[in-house]
């Protein structure tokens, strides 16, 4: 699938708050989130605890990737 | 195939498709706008001049010289001491790179894309080579690491230096980086161009301060800044006293010394006291010996010496070398001799031997000290004129680069003397029984000693930047200590390449009361423009260089000047009068002297030679003739090829080339402002354009000959004021605040040089149609009405990106090698609301493009702590949050994740970047290019706006009356040509000074709008847009380049009823951010109460103020003594039903016969559970809270206060009658009571 498209957010993705439950408690070392080097671009995952490098080529500046979720605001 | 060298020539058209290629495919082999560049390079220069081989910084370690320390104990003799003698070798700068600890990365220069993302400062790796030697034995080396010295953006030492356009934008910069500036945390710094005196020229002062010197001083002097190689300076002054003496004035260490004249210059040559006479008076056959006034002088001069009584070279030398030991910090070994030549070295006009001063330059000093008496004596005797230090002619600039390798320099000598000395004291102290020459020193000597000092010249370098201020033991010869550095703010490109070209005078001159120093002078004339500076409290002071003002930032070879200067006819010997003989000099040193006749001939003669590039005479040499008159300036001609120069271009006409003029011989030079001004005889130069005297912004103003002269300047500020694009690098900017406009134009109206400068990259308006009608009353007063329809289209639609760095580590100065304590993320095990979750992502960062409002949560985060692994976990598992503080809705634009320098931490720092959109509302400012600023005060609709027989709708309406006093012309001439630029699909050339009294300006763009079938005049019929009628009058109606201002009134609006509170007072707190109110103050309340609306004054000055319901009581008219009743019954109910005054009523167990049934009132109970009877005449009355607050205060000094709150309740009026009233206590009767009315 592509980065782009669009994903329907089920209970189980990466969209809170979009299940059943109402309070949601996190296990021990956090979720992995994908975030895209500064310098060559490449995509990867990280969780909480991991140290701020790229993979590839060690750039020490990391961006978060936009949202997927799908964002909807008043037009005024 | 091999691409096309890219053109840097440029007309005033659009070039649509030639831009448009270049921001496609920038160069690959230089940049197409090379005078942007140009406009920084002096800054750049500057730098460079510190680091090459040979450059500023190694003239400065020669300068340091050699150190000595003795070891052992100071009463030991000097002979039984062992010597340590140490130098600089030389000083490595590295280049910006990742430490050797980070073993990950793959690429390990740091790139200032880099610095600016992680708010870090982009700098490199310095260090020193030093030599040292033992009792005279075999020289050692070794080398340490003294810092991270900040790097100058585009620097030799710098990773763009060189780079094309393309790979610019491939290392994330701008395609036209410019550089000029330092990174610190993430901020552009840049460091001021200061204006100073003019190096090595006696400059004559009138200054009457010099009076306070002390007793028979007068305000006459000579000042001579004396500039070392290595661009460090050193002010020598002579001060001319009562008597005809003359004293030698110099500063060190931020302190004054005052020496005798004669006593230097005895010792700087073997002399004798008819040497000195003649060379001051001039040979028995000359004039000068004619000028009584001067003999008589001379001779006290030397009379008045005697008194010292030493005579020799030797002598003095060693007589100076004694008094000043203690000062110059010399070591024990050298004799008092050997001092005394050392202050010389140091002290005496450096600028001609500084450094193994030979006997020549010993003489040559000596020389030009003769040369500054006699102008001294000339300017008492009122036959030389005063020199203006406030114009542009006796100065010269300070450049960032200069000021920096000073900085350096004096943090080097500090480092090799003081703080060795130091650590020297500290290893003898704790090791009493080592010598240099033992093994153990030998084996600690580097290493052990050097820990206790600090060797962070890095860091005080990094100071120096982000605070601007200077510390430094010597002051290097500045007048200020602060406002060194700005933050070259890119709001919009044109303020930014302001800053570059922006000259300062110096924050002491700030403070003067007099305007003098403020003054536009004719000297200015192609220098600094007469037409950017601000208006305001930095008026005069803060100009900026005309744009083909051009700084020296090297010296130019003028070696073959003196032989050349010889075989003219200067000669050695001189006289006193100066229409006998003139000065001829060079760099401050004097090569002879010549024939006031034959001055002018060996001049224009140089000046021939040079334009002509023959004789080995630079282009850029200044050939400054004074000539000799009656009562002007001191006459001569005065050469220099030194750097910190301005000259600028002009045509020479003997030859039609391009000649250098710099700002010392420029008024006394001719130079004709146009081809048709050139008086034959009479003027040697032209000037190669007339806007050449405009700086960079002042040319972009259209038509500003057309413009009254405020409005021009009302321009340059508000042109750097406009949201425009402050950059195309904008993803990988983290500027605090940035403003954007989304629908930037390029103006149909500019000038050329709006295409040289690149300025179409950067658009910084948006073209309008404008029409000047009074139509609804809503644009009276400078408002502005808006079409709503333009509006909706995008006109002027803006953005403010707004970046945050949040860390979760302690921000400290000190070694920050903490261990994590918190982590980004929810704590695991801990419950989080689905509202939250539905506002952050799984690590507890917000999700880019999300909107976010007052109080959102932007990031989540928790503390953590190592366990016995060193794994980090949660323990207390709680999630805090951080919160969104401002007012207005946002965008998540960017989230940035920062990793350490080693690439071993995990996330401890984010920066944010949030995007508010800031459509057009009523109440933004906007501006013309002529300084006619307004509001918007109406978004009108389209259909109601009037229209033309064309069809065509305004998009802005001003009024007329915006025009006859402010008599902006050009505004209406660049209507008239916008709008037949708009009709024919041209581009019209704006430049000033092009159109004259045969040829106007609306007679030409008049044409053009005939020729599409419009109004000569630019006028129109209009038709109402409410009732489709024909206006009575047609309307001047075009096109406009208009500038959306940033101040906007959602950063401005401030209103409050009620709201915080100052606790003591009960009044509203200042300041828009807390919620605070607006002042009314006394001329407001002055206002209010001429027009006798005493209803609107209570409500501003009490009701929405500190009003305050009050008890008081009537009887004894006090707020202090009344207290509410407690009932034993009420519970914990806090209201308050009673109130009794304390000070009236009697307390009923003090009361001797205490019969209940015959006490008058109500029995009460004060919270001790007293009992009291009265005190019931309180009643409660409105106030304001800080009457009650000086009430207080009084009463805490012993003053009471007594209120009376009804005529019923006064003091009767005649005798006092003696009684006591009732229940008034031992206070009243000792004090005058005070009837507050």
């Amino acid at each position: 699938m592509s980065r782009e498209a669009y994903q329907i957010p089920t209970s189980q993705g990466n969209a809170p708050g979009a299940g059943t439950t109402l309070s949601r408690t996190f296990d021990l070392e956090g979720a992995t989130m994908n975030y895209i080097c500064g310098d060559c671009g490449f995509k990867f995952a990280l969780r909480r605890s991991d140290t701020i490098r790229c993979k590839e080529c060690g750039c020490r500046i990391l961006y978060k990737e936009r949202t997927k979720r799908m964002v909807q605001f008043e037009a005024r | 195939m091999a691409r096309k060298s890219t053109s840097t020539s440029w007309d005033h058209q659009y070039n649509t498709l030639r831009r448009e290629d270049l921001f496609r495919n920038p160069p690959t082999d230089h940049t197409a706008y090379p005078l942007l560049q140009q406009a920084v390079n002096p800054h750049i220069e500057s730098f460079d001049a510190v680091f090459t081989d040979g450059g500023l910084l190694t003239k400065g370690l020669a300068d340091i010289g050699t150190r000595v320390f003795l070891d052992g104990d100071d009463r030991t003799p000097l002979e039984s001491r062992n010597k340590l003698s140490i130098r600089y070798k030389s000083i490595q700068l590295q280049k910006s790179l990742l430490p050797p600890a980070n073993k990950f990365a793959t690429k390990r220069e740091v790139l200032p894309a880099e610095c600016r993302e992680r708010h870090v400062s982009y700098r490199g790796k310095l260090s020193a080579t030093f030599e040292y030697r033992i009792n005279d034995g075999d020289p050692k080396e070794f080398t340490r690491e003294i810092g991270l010295l900040p790097i100058m953006i585009k620097s030799s030492h710098c990773h763009l230096r060189g780079n094309s356009p393309a790979q610019l934008v491939a290392r994330k910069e701008e395609s036209e980086e410019l550089g000029g500036y330092f990174i610190i945390n993430g901020i552009e710094k840049i460091i001021r161009l200061l204006l100073l005196n003019r190096r090595n020229f006696p400059l004559a002062i009138y200054r009457p301060s010099f009076t306070n010197r002390g007793p028979a001083y007068t305000p006459f002097g000579i000042i001579l800044r004396s500039v070392r190689p290595d661009e460090t300076s050193q002010t020598n002054v002579l001060h001319y006293l009562n008597d005809g003496n003359v004293t030698f004035r110099f500063s060190w260490r931020k302190n004054e010394y005052l020496v005798p004249v004669m006593m230097v210059l005895k010792a700087l040559v073997e002399t004798n006291d008819r040497e000195i006479f003649e060379g001051l008076v001039g040979s028995p056959d000359s004039k000068g010996i004619q000028n009584t006034f001067l003999t008589d002088r001379v001779e006290l001069l030397l009379r008045t010496y005697k008194s010292y009584g030493v005579y020799t070279m030797a002598q003095t030398r060693a007589y100076l070398g004694e008094k000043f030991r203690p000062v110059l910090g010399v070591p024990d070994t050298l004799s008092n001799y050997e001092v005394g030549t050392e202050f010389l070295r140091r002290v005496v006009l450096v600028h001609l031997g500084n450094i193994n001063v030979t006997e020549e330059q010993d003489s040559d000093k000596f020389r030009l000290l003769l040369l500054m008496i006699r102008k001294l004596y000339a300017l008492v005797a009122g036959d030389c004129a005063v020199d203006n230090p406030d114009a542009v002619q006796n100065q010269e600039i300070l450049l960032g680069g200069f000021l920096y390798g000073q900085i350096i320099k004096e943090r080097l000598d500090e480092l090799i003397s003081s703080g060795l000395r130091l650590g020297f004291r500290e290893y003898f102290r704790r090791a009493p029984s080592h010598t240099f020459t033992s093994d153990e020193f030998r084996k600690d000597f580097p290493i052990k000693i050097f820990q206790k000092t600090n060797e962070q010249v890095g860091n005080a370098l990094e100071y120096f930047l982000s605070t601007g201020n200077l510390s430094s033991p010597s002051g290097l010869d500045l007048q200020q200590v602060s406002g060194f550095t700005v933050v070259a703010e890119k709001l919009n490109f044109l303020r930014f390449i302001s800053h570059f070209r922006m000259v300062h005078r110096g924050s002491f001159f700030a403070q003067l009361k007099t305007t003098t120093v403020r003054k536009l002078l004719p000297e200015s004339w192609g220098f600094l423009c007469p037409v950017h500076t601000p208006d305001g409290s930095p008026c005069g002071l803060l100009n900026h260089l005309a744009h083909k003002c051009k700084i020296m930032t090297g010296s130019v070879d003028a070696t073959t000047i003196p032989q050349l200067a010889a075989e003219l006819g200067v000669v050695d010997t001189s006289s006193a009068a100066t229409d006998e003989s003139v000065v001829v000099m060079l760099n401050g040193r004097i090569l002879g002297w010549c024939k006031p006749s034959e001055s002018r001939r060996i001049a224009d003669t140089f000046r021939y030679w040079k334009v002509e590039g023959s004789h080995g005479i630079p282009l850029e040499l200044e050939i400054g003739h004074v000539p000799a008159s009656n009562g002007g300036s001191y006459p001569g001609i005065y050469m220099s090829a030194e750097p910190a120069r301005m000259v600028r271009p002009t045509k020479y006409l003997p030859l039609e080339k391009e000649d250098f003029v710099g700002t010392l011989e420029q008024p006394y030079m001719t130079i004709a402002c146009t081809e048709q001004e050139v008086v034959s005889g009479e003027s040697t130069h032209v000037e190669f354009d007339p806007t050449n005297i405009l700086s960079i912004l002042a040319n972009m103003t259209p038509f500003s000959d057309f413009n009254q002269s405020p409005r021009n300047m009302y321009q340059c500020q508000m042109g750097k004021q406009t949201m425009g694009t402050p950059a195309t690098a904008l993803a990988h900017r983290t500027d605090n605040k940035m403003y954007r406009l989304q629908t930037g134009q390029t103006p149909v109206v500019r000038s050329p040089l709006h295409n040289a400068y690149g300025f179409d990259n950067f658009p910084n308006g948006t073209n309008a149609v404008v029409a000047v009608i009074s139509y609804t009353g809503y644009d009276m007063d400078d408002a502005m009405i808006l079409n709503k329809s333009a509006h909706e289209r995008g006109f002027g639609h803006g953005t403010i990106y707004k970046t945050k760095k949040y860390t979760l580590k302690e921000e400290s100065r000190s070694k920050s090698t903490k261990n994590i304590e918190k982590l980004f993320g929810f704590a695991p095990g801990s419950t989080v609301k689905a509202w939250t979750q539905t506002m952050l992502d799984e690590d507890g960062l917000p999700p880019v493009g999300r909107a976010v409002q007052e109080g959102d949560i932007i990031f989540a985060y928790h503390t953590v702590s190592a366990d016995y692994s060193g794994h980090l976990v949660n323990r207390d598992g709680v999630t805090k949050y951080e919160k969104y503080k401002d007012s207005e809705q946002a965008f998540i634009e960017e989230v940035r994740i920062i990793g350490s320098e080693l690439g071993n931490e995990p996330a401890q720092t984010i920066s944010i970047k949030f995007r508010v959109p800031r459509s057009p509302i009523i109440g933004d400012k906007f501006s013309s290019r002529h300084g006619q600023k307004g509001v918007c005060s109406q978004k009108w609709p389209a259909i109601d706006m009037p229209f033309s027989e064309s069809g065509i709708q305004p998009d802005i309406i001003i009024n007329p009356h915006a025009f006859p006093s402010r008599m902006t012309i050009g505004m209406f001439v660049e209507s008239l040509a916008g709008k037949a630029g708009a009709l024919h699909g041209l581009a019209q050339d704006s430049t000033p000074f092009r159109f004259d009294e045969e040829n106007p300006a609306a007679d030409y763009f008049g044409h053009q709008l005939m020729k599409a079938g419009y109004n000569y005049h630019g006028n129109e019929p209009m038709y109402s847009g409410i009732t489709g009628q024909e206006l009575a009058a047609d309307i001047y109606i075009g096109v406009v380049y208009y500038q959306r201002l940033r101040h906007m009134v959602n950063d401005k609006y401030q209103v409050r009823t009620t709201g915080p509170v100052v606790a003591t007072t009960g009044q509203p707190i200042k300041g828009r951010k807390r919620g605070g109110g607006i002042r009314v103050g006394e001329m407001e309340r002055d206002a209010l109460l001429a027009h006798g609306t005493a209803f609107l004054l209570q409500d501003r000055l009490l009701n929405c103020s500190d009003y305050t319901p009050t008890w008081v009581c009537r009887k004894c008219g006090s707020f202090l003594s009344v207290q509410p009743t407690v009932t034993p019954f009420g519970g914990k109910k806090k209201v308050v039903n009673t109130v009794r005054c304390r000070n009236c009523a009697r307390r009923l167990d003090k009361i001797s016969d205490a019969e209940v049934s015959k006490l008058k009132g109500e029995i009460w109970e004060d919270g001790q559970g007293n009992q009291w009877v009265g005190g019931e005449a309180t009643t409660k009355v409105a106030v304001p809270g800080a009457l009650k607050y000086l009430d207080v205060e009084l009463a805490a000094m012993g003053v009471k206060l007594k209120y009376r709150v009804d005529s019923k309740d006064a003091i009767r009026k005649g005798r006092l009658i003696q009684k006591t009233p009732e229940g008034v206590g031992l206070n009243n009767r000792r004090l005058p009571a005070l009837a507050a009315a």
